[in-house]
């Protein structure tokens, strides 16, 4: 039940999840793992130090956990910022200007989601 | 690690994804995982096809996944390790790139666990069945390779009975044409001939006389010389065993039938047009039967015939190229030549084992290289397996840490327990520029180590090297045995070494302690008199011509007055503590690099560089070594020589010393005498005795 009940808190898509994943446990499992994933982290740390490749990782990291997990709204916002940061052959991001705008999409949806798991 | 799973390495920097696919993987399978390319690239290299199928995220720190599939490429690893790409990119030039590198699947994201099972297992069954295909296709080529060349020996075996010839002729002719075939491709390519060719036409050579077989006895076996009517019918041998291939019902059209044909009708015809039955010329004769023709001459000239001895290899070498025996192509004879020394030690040895291994190999080469460039049959994987495991074994038994340095990329893979004896990892990259491996090192130890290996050849590539390192903040020493290794191209490229490092600290510690042993008295730890006089002796000789005052050395021995009554008062474990009181007096006395020595039983000396006035000097130390220890008087005697006199010879200072002390001891105890101030007399005295001072004192102690 809880499962439910924190996906429906955070806009998450349960009902694709658990046909790719399989079984609850699972899923579980994976959702408080999450907690520990640092990616969040090392995005926000690299884009302090200017380090846009390092934080096109973490953002890149962030979109695909999320995505698998069904973080619905997390993963839109780690795509877009992902879209933004990502780096062409020259290593300049792809448009600098728009991750100051992504950014707390992106912290919000990320707060949420951990708020969500907690209650499982 | 559990040998009956297979190994599936995944290689992604974020933890979750690695721990979300190896749970969706499940337990059958052996999970490595690997944070960044260099991981992978380390475990690969540790583990080789030791490992089934990657797992590979394309955006990760360090090295890509590109850049893994780079060195997977490199090292041919891509051909026996399928691997599975897992990324959210779709882009399609990035798709393509990957296939490009030799990428066997993809698996997109995001994850369904239905999707990752049968991505994984069809991988690792297409590759299984690949690796187990190409087992079999290995044995049937070599059994059907087999088969054929015994059939084919047999026939001509059969010739050759009736033919009364030795056995090794076909063999011989066989080989040879193999040879002149072989060389002839490298000097020209003007008769497309492949490696398959040479060897097809190498097996049809042994039907070359077949048509023999319709020959007479009475002629086929003549010991004297052919009438013309003879030799005509003789001559039909050719193209009857021609038309014997023709005349086949079935397979007459096969490459094998059309190859023995042409070899039959014309291995007797000549360069120059004047040979049998066609009169063919230059290279109107196919080049296979002009090749049989010129191995059939030589074989026949070297072999005994019923109408003539054999030759020498020099001999038909001679007749051939003057032309006794025909006219041939220049350019076989050319590769005869090339050949010659080859031909002397390979023929009349039966070399059928050879050829079916020879051509079952390059058959093998061909097969293997249509299959997709595969390099390596089932059969030599397990025994790679095999050699692995066992190598892993006695690595882990024998207690040494065992390395492997590669150039490209630049990294070290140190064994298991690398990590316990180093303090190191397993792996390390770029360990030239590595802080911690430095520390353990040193950059001058690398740097000689890296020049070393860089300056062997490839014929001789071992270095051996001891080195001081650094583990956990203590020095250590470690012996290293290393190979260097060298590419196989016309100028060899070092690529890496590897070798192993043996742990010799204690071994040093022991050599150490037995050092101190062999120089220093175990009851008093000064050192004793063997090295005393070895290091004195080289003192004395460092600046023999120099200023003799600032250079004055001063030798003294000394003795304890009433050592005797200690020993027989409160026995020997007080004198024992007595005489380790005393030298521990005497070493305090005097400066650190001044020479205590114990050279007898209480007799004690010391050797000093002076240069100011000795007397106050030895008053001082006298004084300080005077006294008592536990109640019992310590009362010392020393005699005193020096270098005044210019005498350097450390014997005759000790005798000068001896001397001194012997008068001291007849004098009366306690105090000291310089050799300097004694009289012709005094001087005199123990060379009279003719015995030494010490072992006098000795019995004088006795006595008492």
């Amino acid at each position: 039940m809880s499962l439910e009940i924190a996906y429906a808190a955070m806009g998450g898509d349960l009902e694709t999840v658990r046909g790719r994943l399989l079984t609850d446990e699972r899923i579980e499992k994976f959702a408080k793992i999450f907690l520990q994933d640092t990616s969040m982290q090392t995005l926000e740390n690299a884009l302090e130090a200017g380090d846009f490749a390092e934080a096109y990782r973490g953002a890149h990291t962030l979109k695909g956990v999320s995505r698998d997990l069904g973080f619905t709204p997390l993963f839109n916002a780690a795509a877009e910022l992902s879209t933004a940061l990502k780096l062409d052959d020259a290593g300049v991001p792809a448009d600098l200007a728009r991750v100051p705008e992504l950014m707390p999409a992106v912290r919000d949806a990320y707060t949420l989601v951990v708020d969500s798991v907690a209650i499982i | 690690m559990n040998h009956t799973k297979q190994t599936i390495l995944i290689v992604d920097d974020s933890m979750l994804n690695r721990e979300l696919l190896a749970d969706m993987i499940g337990d059958n399978f052996n999970i490595l995982q690997a944070e960044d390319g260099k991981q992978a690239v380390a475990a690969m290299h540790k583990e080789g096809s030791g490992i089934s199928l990657v797992l590979l995220d394309y955006v990760m720190p360090q090295m890509d996944g590109f850049g893994v599939l780079e060195v997977m490429n490199r090292n041919g690893w891509i051909n026996d390790i399928p691997v599975i790409m897992v990324s959210a990119e779709s882009d399609a030039a990035y798709i393509e790139r990957a296939y490009e590198l030799g990428v066997t699947d993809f698996i997109n994201r995001p994850y369904d666990v239905n999707v990752v099972r049968r991505r994984v297992m069809n991988t690792l069954m297409l590759y299984q069945k690949q690796r187990t295909l190409m087992g079999l296709v290995a044995d049937q080529v070599y059994e059907r390779e087999k088969s054929n060349n015994l059939m084919v020996y047999i026939l001509s075996h059969i010739v050759e009975f009736r033919n009364g010839e030795s056995g090794m002729h076909v063999l011989n002719v066989q080989a040879m044409t193999e040879m002149i075939l072989t060389h002839l491709v490298r000097i020209t390519d003007q008769y497309h001939l492949t490696s398959e060719d040479i060897s097809l036409i190498s097996m049809a050579s042994s039907l070359h006389d077949i048509g023999k077989i319709a020959i007479p006895e009475e002629i086929l076996n003549k010991p004297g010389r052919f009438t013309d009517e003879e030799f005509e019918i003789m001559k039909t041998h050719s193209a009857v065993g021609a038309q014997m291939l023709d005349e086949l019902e079935l397979y007459k059209e096969e490459k094998l039938v059309r190859v023995a044909h042409d070899i039959c009708r014309w291995h007797h015809e000549r360069y120059d047009g004047r040979g049998y039955p066609d009169g063919l010329k230059g290279d109107e004769i196919p080049i296979s039967a002009q090749v049989v023709a010129l191995a059939d001459v030589y074989d026949a000239l070297t072999s005994p015939r019923v109408y003539k001895p054999p030759f020498s290899h020099e001999e038909a070498l001679r007749m051939i190229r003057d032309g006794e025996c025909g006219t041939f192509n220049p350019l076989i004879l050319e590769c005869l030549t090339a050949v010659a020394d080859d031909l002397k030690n390979r023929l009349n040895r039966g070399v059928t084992g050879r050829e079916i291994s020879v051509d079952a190999a390059r058959l093998l080469d061909s097969a293997f290289d249509a299959a997709g460039g595969a390099e390596a049959s089932s059969h030599t994987l397990e025994l790679l397996d095999y050699e692995r495991m066992k190598y892993h074994y006695f690595a882990s038994m024998s207690n040494e840490v065992q390395f492997e340095f590669t150039e490209e990329p630049a990294m070290i893979v140190l064994s298991d327990w690398g990590d316990r004896k180093l303090g190191l990892p397993e792996t390390v990259m770029d360990p030239y520029a590595d802080e911690a491996f430095i520390g353990v090192f040193g950059t001058e130890n690398l740097d000689v180590l890296s020049h070393r290996l860089r300056t062997t050849t490839p014929d001789s590539p071992d270095v051996a090297m001891d080195m001081e390192v650094t583990v956990d903040g203590e020095p250590r020493w470690l012996h290293l045995i290393a190979r260097a290794r060298w590419s196989d191209e016309a100028e060899p490229r070092y690529v890496g070494s590897f070798g192993k490092f043996i742990d010799i600290d204690d071994q040093q510690a022991q050599l150490r302690d037995l050092q101190f042993k062999a120089y220093h008295d175990p009851l008093t730890e000064v050192v004793n008199g063997a090295f005393a006089r070895k290091a004195i002796v080289e003192r004395l000789s460092e600046h023999p011509d120099g200023d003799r005052a600032s250079d004055r050395f001063v030798l003294l021995v000394c003795d304890l007055d009433l050592f005797k009554q200690a020993n027989d008062t409160y026995g020997h474990q007080f004198g024992d503590r007595v005489l380790q009181h005393f030298a521990d007096r005497l070493q305090d006395s005097v400066r650190g690099d001044d020479v205590v020595a114990r050279v007898g039983g209480d007799e004690f000396l010391v050797c000093m560089e002076c240069p100011v006035d000795p007397r106050p000097l030895i008053a001082r130390i006298h004084g300080s070594l005077e006294g008592e220890f536990e109640g019992f008087p310590l009362s010392v005697s020393m005699g005193v020589a020096t270098t005044d006199g210019g005498n350097r010879d450390y014997d005759e200072l000790f005798r000068q010393a001896d001397v001194a002390l012997y008068t001291k001891k007849r004098g009366g105890r306690g105090g000291f005498v310089f050799y300097d101030d004694l009289n012709e007399e005094e001087r005199g005295a123990l060379a009279e005795a003719g015995t030494t001072a010490l072992s006098g004192i000795d019995s004088d102690e006795r006595d008492r």
